[in-house]
């Protein structure tokens, strides 16, 4: 009994909800990014380029890589696999994500985040949202933080496996 | 034996309140990059297989029209689904025609395929790759078929002109009997991947970019008439 509790933290049950919730925005939030990118891996390393942060075989890497990372975290934040673990790296690539679009206003460049799909590039006569990117990455970053201290909710896998642990355990 | 067993349940207990395991952190970061690698993988493997076949009549980056000797260079970074391209070749295409004409300038066009997600059929690749075709039977043929392929241009998010269309407008616009077949066969796909690319790593973001002997200018056509004036 005791160590379910543990497990399980010492809260009401709305807030263990708002932490599936939590989960399920992030969740659904990178998989619709991955999914945007991982039909056009040369446009999503086309949105890296445009940064002129990297190196060419490291933008290649981000760029390319990044949709597949985007859409396993999703995922596994959906089904709550290693959500405290998911919820950190969410956070650190959020982190990251900011530094890159900040410094893309500072130094002036006309690019579009790149976040859901797109090479960069905006349309013309089209003004970059920094402001809109970096406000929302910052609500992403803070859900994941969130996220990260409070990582169990109902309908997990991290909590089916909790509950066999203990089981195992007795 | 007692005091073993004390030991043990008070680890898992403090295990349970930490959350996952620290081996099941490791994992899933572990697992992340090896979906990045992955990701990475099949991006290399789409850049190597493309022929590395040029369009006669052109380079590697695009296909020029106009006199070699001509002052000035226009750099023309397109792309045949993008609605701004269409309306500056509606723009300062007589202006273009006009320079060419007269051995003012030199027009190389990049027809880029950087806007594939806004038809169900990556129209803007199999443009491209038509446009090398078209190339093939000269740089006049191909400098009409430019203009019918803006005349013709499809809306955004739809399914692009089929195979069958972009053929019949070539043949109107003078294209040569292997025409039809080397579109069919995708012939230059690997040509406009890897203008595509070049031009991407050479800092062209977005369509239409203009450049006059190599200097990104505005998209007007006083721009264009200045910036070639002042290259002679």
């Amino acid at each position: 009994m005791t160590a379910v509790g543990a497990t399980f933290e010492a809260r009401g049950p709305a807030w263990n909800w708002l932490s599936t919730l939590g989960r399920l925005v992030l969740g659904g939030i990178w998989i619709a990014a991955g999914v945007s990118k991982i039909t056009d891996l040369d446009a999503s390393v086309r949105a890296v380029r445009a940064y002129r942060i990297l190196p060419e075989l490291a933008a290649q890497l981000v760029g390319a890589g990044l949709p597949a990372v985007e859409l396993l975290l999703g995922v596994l934040l959906l089904v709550g696999a290693g959500v405290r673990a998911c919820a950190a790296v969410s956070a650190v690539l959020m982190a990251v994500y900011m530094v890159g679009i900040a410094s893309a206003w500072v130094r002036g460049l006309q690019i579009d985040c790149g976040c859901f799909g797109g090479g960069g590039g905006l349309a013309a006569g089209v003004r970059p949202s920094y402001g809109w990117e970096l406000t929302r990455d910052a609500g992403l970053l803070v859900l994941a933080v969130l996220l990260a201290r409070w990582p169990v909710g109902p309908f997990a896998v991290d909590g089916i496996l909790a509950a066999r642990r203990e089981e195992s355990g007795r | 034996m007692m005091s073993k067993k004390t030991g043990r349940s008070n680890r898992s207990v403090v295990t349970a309140r930490r959350g996952p395991s620290l081996t099941m952190i490791v994992g899933i970061v572990v697992v992340l990059l090896f979906a990045g690698v992955v990701g990475f993988g099949v991006y290399r493997t789409q850049h190597q297989s493309g022929s590395g076949a040029i369009p006669t009549n052109a380079t590697a980056s695009g296909v020029t029209v106009g006199q070699a000797s001509a002052p000035a260079t226009v750099d023309i970074y397109l792309d045949f689904q993008c609605p701004v391209c269409n309306e500056y070749e509606k723009q300062s295409g007589p202006t273009l025609d006009g320079l060419i004409a007269s051995g003012a300038a030199k027009v190389v066009y990049h027809p880029l395929a950087f806007l594939d997600r806004f038809s169900s059929t990556k129209y803007s690749t199999r443009a491209s790759e038509a446009a090398g075709c078209i190339a093939q039977d000269g740089p006049a043929v191909f400098a009409r078929y430019l203009k019918v392929l803006y005349a013709n241009q499809p809306p955004e998010n739809g399914d692009g002109l089929p195979e069958s269309q972009l053929i019949s407008l070539g043949q109107q616009a003078g294209a040569g009997p292997n025409f039809a077949g080397c579109v069919s066969a995708n012939t230059f796909a690997g040509w406009t991947a890897a203008l595509t690319d070049a031009a991407s790593k050479a800092g062209i973001d977005a369509t239409p970019t203009v450049e006059v002997n190599g200097k990104q200018i505005d998209n007007t056509d006083a721009a264009l008439r200045q910036a070639v004036q002042a290259a002679k």
